[in-house]
C-alpha cells in the first residue's frame, strides 16, 4: 500500500499540467477576492442610544445624521446588547448619549462632564479614526457653547479590542473548502475514470493485491496532495492578500483532511457512473459546483432564500467550512467543533460505504 | 500429474446471452496451449474465468491444482496475465511500473532483469507512450512475469502488430515456455496457432468445436490441398459440381459475398490430389472453360476452421 501510495504521488507530481489547472481555479479566486477592498467601501453602520431626550441631544441626533458617512438607526435595544453586538462584528458603532448631556447645571453639580460614549471594535482602524473624529467634533461643538469645556472630556471611546478578521478571511477559508472539493471529486473521479477505460482496474484486479489496499493508497495519495493543495492556497491568501489564519493551523490541515475524505469518496461514486473521463470532470463539477454556493463558500447561507439554508446543513462542504471558520477565525480548540467533526465522520462513513457498493473496477 | 489448468463443464452466461457453453479442457504443465476462435467466441470470458475475474454460472475450473473461487487470492500469486489491450501508468516508467506491479506479490522478480527478458532494457527510464507497439506488448509480457509465475495467460498477444513484431513476440513466448512457464493464450491467427502452440482448441459460439495438436487438426480433414481457380468466363454451379473426382467446392466468386476475390476466381478442396488434379483439369479442357490461373495450396488451420465452424474467421 506505501508503494501504491508513493507511486500515485510519483504519477501526480509529473502530471504538471493537471495540478497546475487544479490549483489555478481557487488561487484565481483567491487573487480576485483579495483584490477587492470589501473593507474600504460602504457607510458605517451605527446605533445611537438617547438616554437624555432633550434639545441638546437631539441636536446631536440631527447632525450626526447629517453626516455622509455615518448612517444611523435608532433601535429598541439594551446598551449591553448592543456593545455586544459591535463585539461580534454584527454592528459598527454604538453612541451612548448620557442623561446628563442636556443638564449642564446637574453635571456642574457632580464636578464631571456627562461624556457621550462612542463604543467600537479594533476590526477596521481607518474607518475609526474618522468616525471618532467626526462624532468628537459634533460634541465638541454642541457642548462647548455652554462654556469652556475640555473637548476630550466630552467623549469617552471604548474600544473593543477584536482580532484582526475581515471578510477576505472568510472567503479565504471559504476557497480552501472550495479547492479541497473540487479538486478531490473530479481528480479522482477523472482518474478512475480513464483507468477503468483503459483496463488499468481490471490489471490491478488480476494481482493478488486487496481492494481496500487499492482505495487506501488512492486516498492517501489525494489526502497528501489535498495537504499541499491547502498550503499553497493559505500562504497565496495570507502572504499575498494579508489574509489571516489565527487558529492552530495544523488544526485547520486536520479537517481538511476529513473533508478531503468525504470528496474523494464522492469522486469514487462519480466514477462508478462516468463512462468516460469528460463525464466523469462534468459530473464531478455538477456536484462541486452548487455545493458551493449553497454551503456558504463566498457569503452567508442565511440570506439564501426558501429552504436553502437547511439544504446548506445537509451538504458536507458546510461542516467542513463551519469547522475550518471556527478554528482558523474565532480560535476555537477544535474538540470544540466535534458536532461538525462528528458530521464529517458521517459523511466519510455514509459515502464510503456507497462508493464500496457502487464501485465498479470493470 | 496434475493439470496446470483443468476447465470442466464451464457456463458463463450474461442475462440471455451464453458467451461459455458447456466447455471442457485441460492444459498440461509446461506446455503452449492456444485457444483459437473469432471475436465473440467466448476465448477472453473463459480466459477470465481462470483469471477470477468473472465467475463461472455453472461448471467448475481449477488452476495449479486449487480452485479459482475459493482460492482466488493464492491463484492470482502464482500466475501471470497479460489482459487483452489492458495499458499502464502514463506518468511511470517501464522499470517503476514493474516495481509497483512486483510490489503486490509476495514473490517478484526485479525490474532489470524482466526488461533484459524481453530485451527492453535500453528503455527501462521511457514511459509506455515511447514505446512502438510490439515494445508494448513485449512489455506487457514482462509485468505478466513479475512474480515468476508457474502460467502465464496472455490474451491476443499479438494483435494489431505488424508481422516482424509478431514474429519477435512469438520468440519471446517461445522463450518464456523454455523456461519451464506454461502459457494458455488465444489468438485468432491461425499461422500464430500453428507456430507457437503445442495443442489447440478451436472456439466458436461459446463451444469448444475441436481439440487436438495443429498437425493431428490438419489431418483430420480429408482434404490435402486447395486449389484457386481463376477463369477467363464464368462459371456455374453445375459447371463447378462437374468437375468431379473429390471435388468440393468451397466457394466461389459469386458467393464469396463479404470479400469477393478476382472475377471468376473459385475456390475448390482436394482430397486426393495427383488423380483428382488430372481430373479437373480434364474437365475444364473438355468443357473449354478457359483456365487463366490456377494456384494449388496445401491444407491449413485456416481450412479446418472453415470446415469446422463453416465461416471464415470473422475480425
Amino acid at each position: 500500500m506505501i508503494a501504491l501510495t508513493l507511486a500515485n504521488l510519483k504519477m501526480m507530481s509529473r502530471n504538471r499540467q493537471g495540478i497546475f489547472w487544479a490549483l489555478f481555479f481557487p488561487l484565481l479566486l483567491v487573487v480576485v477576492f483579495g483584490l477587492f477592498d470589501f473593507n474600504g467601501v460602504g457607510a458605517a453602520d451605527v446605533v445611537v442610544i438617547d438616554q437624555s431626550g432633550g434639545p441638546r441631544s437631539e441636536l446631536l441626533r440631527e447632525r450626526l445624521e447629517g453626516i455622509a458617512f455615518l448612517e444611523i438607526e435608532y433601535i429598541d435595544i439594551s446598551p449591553d446588547e448592543a456593545w455586544n453586538k459591535v463585539a461580534d462584528g454584527d454592528l459598527g458603532y454604538l453612541i451612548i448619549i448620557p442623561a446628563m448631556f442636556d443638564d449642564p447645571a446637574g453635571q456642574a453639580q457632580t464636578g464631571a462632564p456627562a461624556p457621550v460614549t462612542l463604543v467600537y471594535s479594533t476590526r477596521d482602524p481607518d474607518r475609526n479614526q474618522l468616525v471618532d473624529g467626526a462624532v468628537r467634533n459634533l460634541v465638541s461643538e454642541i457642548q462647548s457653547d455652554g462654556g469652556p469645556i475640555v473637548p476630550s472630556e466630552l467623549l469617552t471611546s471604548d474600544v473593543i479590542s477584536v482580532p484582526e478578521v475581515d471578510y477576505f478571511d472568510n472567503v479565504l477559508l471559504g476557497l480552501l473548502g472550495l479547492g479541497i472539493m473540487t479538486n478531490s471529486i473530479i481528480s479522482i473521479a477523472v482518474r478512475i475514470s480513464t483507468y477503468r477505460n483503459q483496463s488499468i482496474l481490471k490489471r490491478l484486479l488480476v494481482t493478488p493485491l486487496p481492494i481496500w489496499k487499492y482505495f487506501a493508497g488512492e486516498i492517501a495519495a489525494h489526502v497528501i496532495l489535498a495537504m499541499v493543495q491547502a498550503a499553497i492556497i493559505l500562504a497565496v491568501g495570507v502572504f499575498g492578500f494579508g489574509g489571516h489564519v489565527h487558529g492552530n493551523i495544523l488544526w485547520v490541515f486536520a479537517i481538511t483532511a476529513l473533508g478531503s475524505i468525504v470528496f474523494l469518496n464522492i469522486g469514487f461514486i462519480l466514477s462508478a457512473w462516468a463512462k468516460s473521463p469528460a463525464a466523469a470532470s462534468g459530473m464531478g463539477n455538477a456536484v462541486a459546483l452548487p455545493m458551493m454556493f449553497l454551503a456558504g463558500t463566498f457569503f452567508s447561507t442565511a440570506s439564501l432564500p426558501w429552504l436553502l439554508p437547511q439544504l446548506s446543513l445537509a451538504l458536507p462542504l458546510t461542516p467542513m467550512l463551519t469547522a475550518l471558520r471556527e478554528v482558523a477565525i474565532d480560535s476555537v480548540p477544535i474538540w470544540d467543533t466535534w458536532p461538525y467533526l462528528a458530521a464529517l465522520g458521517g459523511w466519510i462513513l455514509v459515502t464510503g460505504l456507497a462508493a464500496i457498493k457502487v464501485f465498479k473496477f470493470g | 500429474m496434475e493439470h496446470a489448468v483443468q476447465v470442466e463443464h464451464l457456463v458463463k452466461r450474461f442475462g440471455t446471452f451464453t458467451a461459455v457453453d458447456g466447455v471442457t479442457f485441460g492444459v498440461d504443465r509446461g506446455e503452449v496451449f492456444g485457444i483459437l476462435g473469432p471475436n465473440g467466441a467466448g476465448k477472453t470470458t473463459t480466459l477470465e474465468i481462470i483469471e477470477s475475474l468473472q465467475k463461472p454460472t455453472e461448471g467448475r475450473v481449477s488452476v495449479l491444482g486449487l480452485d479459482v473461487q475459493t482460492n482466488a487470492a493464492e491463484v492470482k500469486a502464482r500466475i501471470g496475465v497479460q489482459l487483452q489491450a489492458s495499458a499502464y501508468y502514463d506518468y511511470l516508467n517501464l522499470k517503476e511500473i514493474l516495481a509497483l506491479l512486483g510490489s503486490f506479490y509476495p514473490k517478484r522478480v526485479s525490474s532489470e532483469t524482466l526488461l533484459e527478458q524481453v530485451g527492453l532494457s535500453d528503455k527501462a527510464s521511457s514511459r509506455m507512450g515511447e514505446l512502438s507497439g510490439g515494445q508494448q506488448q513485449r512489455f506487457a509480457v514482462a509485468a505478466s512475469l513479475v512474480n515468476a509465475p508457474e502460467l502465464v495467460i496472455l490474451d491476443e498477444p499479438t494483435t494489431g502488430l505488424d508481422p516482424q513484431a509478431r514474429r519477435n513476440l512469438w520468440g519471446l513466448i517461445k522463450e518464456v515456455n523454455q523456461r519451464g512457464v506454461t502459457v494458455v493464450m488465444t489468438t485468432h491467427y491461425m499461422d500464430e496457432a500453428e507456430n507457437l502452440c503445442n495443442r489447440l482448441a478451436i472456439m466458436d459460439h461459446g463451444q469448444i468445436l475441436a481439440l487436438d495438436t495443429p498437425q493431428n487438426l490438419i489431418n483430420q480433414l480429408e482434404a490435402t490441398y486447395t486449389v484457386k481457380l481463376t477463369m477467363t468466363k464464368p462459371m456455374t454451379m453445375a459447371q463447378l459440381k462437374a468437375l468431379n473426382g473429390g471435388i468440393e467446392v468451397i466457394q466461389s466468386g459469386e458467393q464469396a459475398g463479404e470479400e469477393p476475390g478476382p472475377e471468376n476466381t473459385y475456390l475448390l478442396r482436394l482430397t486426393n490430389s495427383p488423380s483428382a488434379l488430372q481430373t479437373m483439369l480434364d474437365e475444364i479442357a473438355k468443357a473449354n472453360l478457359g483456365l487463366e490461373n490456377l494456384q494449388i495450396t496445401p491444407v491449413t488451420l485456416e481450412d479446418v476452421f472453415l470446415d469446422l465452424t463453416g465461416t471464415e474467421l470473422r475480425d
